[in-house]
């Protein structure tokens, strides 16, 4: 059976993860309420930064595996 | 007699020249039906993420996103959030095997996969009823803006803005489309970027960003673990995840970001074109956060308030005031004319103008390559769209954007409520065999068959019912049946038909013949292996 990369589920795992436990704090610790944190979590992170580096990693190891195996795409 | 500032006037009319301009030079590099079909495969990877963001995002995330995020409180920024996120995930997981595959149109994937020529009618059927919603949305939105910024009558706008994407669609195609609409996406995100700087400035920083949001809006920042949740669709975690959820799979499966990975040079410009597409998205939706968040202090505290003004009434006076479209769609344009400053609302008309016409471009780009080639050449066998593919792709172009501009000359508030269903609809009702014929060598033909039909109609009713009967779309169409209270379940936009249609998709599979082992070889497992 196909099955995607081992890079796709890091991506996945890293976002949902942080996405997760990003939430626990709040409901737990109510960490919306420190003025500014949402910005830097929800939006400078989990909107863009995180994304941008799972972008990343889904196409510089990809690249990478296909120079170890003497070729591009 | 209205006065529109010069900044805005000079600044639209600037974006005007620049895509007619990018347009008719495109043309002289039109060869070929694969030039107009998929820019003949030679699109870099900037560009291309660029086109893929301003094609992707509607225009309804530059017109009714902010009063949304003002209504629904913080954990919508979390739907945003994992709208981008969606980007990145669709490298590995649809973007590099189509690539490689190397189709023309939306439905040749589905045709080859399953093994059945009929299957372009279905998915074309689909496509094209969530085209003709979603062009309709793109051609009222280019008016709306055109009216409420710079004061244009908005017949005048409907014919200006249908006239200027018909022009470049039928000089150059894909070609004009992909470059157009990079330099589309170039200018919303920086129109959005200046524009929440400006409030935020204003504001006194993040900090104070914060503060005084939290001030005007005292539930804004709460999530469902806080006593008072900012509104009832963000009143519980389940709610939240389905937010969350709800438009996080659709970069993978749309039709019109599809076709853009036919474009890319090859599979590697295919991936890193989703890492430009991820940046520039990112920076627009974080603008589009701060911009949400801060509308409603914004719009109450702005040129067009009262003592004691609500950002609700106050829009609602914008739609009385210009009669079109609802009064959550007057919310980016109310925040940013608070600023009174009329090059960053110069700035935002050109933004609003690039996302919609974009958008509309794009999915005329996505029906004209299926009617004429996959319908009219491959399907009828027409000799004229065999010998004449281009001329009939302009032909096609036009009568889909004309249609378009009919319903948006008096639009029903229905048929543009119904673009977030046909989202959803081809998430549910084609995405299942777009995903799982790569993934899942088990995927049948009678499955694909199956979902896509059940799927669209299941949904349709679902959507309906919820709006007409519950009261809302974002009403579990069940509620009444299940719980005997009609909000007793909130599933944005529907968010179980993705799951439901990927269950039913996996049953039909089941039990269902397995298709032939060559067909899934070529199509499955060539396609995904390293991807």
């Amino acid at each position: 059976m196909p099955w995607p990369p081992k890079v796709f589920w890091v991506g996945v795992v890293l976002y949902y993860g942080f996405t997760a436990l990003c939430w626990i704090a709040e409901a737990t610790s109510g960490i919306n309420h420190i003025v500014g944190a949402p910005f830097w979590y929800a939006a400078i992170l989990g909107t863009f930064l995180i994304p941008l580096f799972m972008s990343v990693i889904y196409f510089y190891f990809p690249e990478k595996a296909e120079e170890a195996r003497g070729g591009g795409a | 007699m209205v006065t529109v500032e010069a900044p805005v006037i000079g600044i639209t009319v600037l974006y005007f020249i620049a895509i007619i301009v990018i347009g008719y030079y495109s043309r002289q590099r039109l060869k070929s039906a694969t030039d107009y079909y998929v820019a003949g495969r030679q699109v870099g990877a900037v560009v291309n993420g660029l086109a893929l963001e301003s094609t992707y995002l509607s225009p309804a995330s530059m017109l009714g996103l902010p009063a949304y995020v003002f209504i629904i409180g913080y954990p919508f920024w979390w739907a945003m959030a994992a709208i981008i996120a969606g980007m990145p995930i669709a490298t590995l997981l649809t973007a590099s095997a189509l690539r490689k595959y190397a189709p023309t149109s939306f439905a040749d994937y589905y045709a080859d996969r399953y093994n059945d020529e009929r299957l372009r009618w279905l998915v074309g059927i689909v496509t094209v009823i969530a085209a003709v919603l979603y062009i309709t949305l793109s051609i009222v939105g280019m008016a709306l803006f055109l009216l409420a910024v710079a004061k244009v009558p908005y017949i005048i706008g409907l014919i200006v803005g249908t006239v200027i994407v018909m022009l470049y669609v039928v000089w150059g195609g894909m070609i004009a489309t992909s470059w157009n609409a990079a330099f589309q996406a170039a200018l919303m995100t920086i129109a959005a970027v200046i524009a929440a700087i400006a409030i935020v400035s204003s504001l006194g920083g993040i900090n104070g960003f914060y503060e005084a949001v939290a001030a005007n809006n005292p539930k804004f920042w709460n999530t469902p673990s806080d006593p008072q949740p900012p509104h009832v669709f963000s009143g519980t975690w389940i709610a939240v995840i389905g937010w969350f959820f709800v438009w996080h799979y659709g970069f993978a499966t749309m039709p019109y970001t599809v076709v853009r990975f036919f474009t890319t040079m090859d599979i590697k410009t295919a991936r890193r074109s989703i890492f430009w597409c991820t940046l520039f998205a990112g920076i627009f939706y974080v603008a589009l956060q701060v911009i949400g968040a801060s509308s409603k202090l914004m719009i109450e505290t702005g040129p067009m308030s009262g003592t004691g003004a609500n950002a609700v009434e106050i829009l609602k006076g914008y739609m009385a005031k210009y009669g079109v479209g609802g009064w959550p769609d007057y919310s980016m344009i109310a925040a940013v004319e608070a600023l009174q400053n009329p090059w960053v609302l110069g700035i935002l008309c050109a933004g609003g103008l690039a996302i919609a016409m974009s958008t509309a471009a794009g999915w005329v780009m996505v029906v004209n390559t299926l009617l004429t080639r996959d319908w009219g050449s491959m399907l009828l066998k027409s000799k004229f769209a065999q010998e004449r593919p281009i001329l009939l792709a302009r032909i096609v172009s036009v009568v889909f954007l004309a249609v378009g501009f009919i319903v948006a000359i008096n639009p029903p508030g229905l048929v543009l409520d119904l673009s977030g269903w046909a989202f959803v609809v081809i998430i549910s009702a084609l995405g299942p065999g777009l995903i799982l014929g790569l993934w899942w060598k088990r995927a049948t033909r009678a499955a694909m068959w199956t979902t896509a039909i059940i799927m669209t109609v299941l949904h349709l009713y679902a959507w309906l019912k919820a709006k007409l009967v519950l009261g809302h779309h974002a009403f579990f169409f069940l509620n009444d049946v299940l719980f005997g209270n009609k909000a007793a379940l909130i599933t944005p936009h529907q968010v179980w038909a993705i799951p439901v249609g990927f269950i039913l998709f996996i049953v039909v599979s089941l039990i269902t013949k397995p298709p032939q082992e060559e067909v899934v070889q070529k199509y499955c497992v060539e396609l995904t292996q390293e991807v």
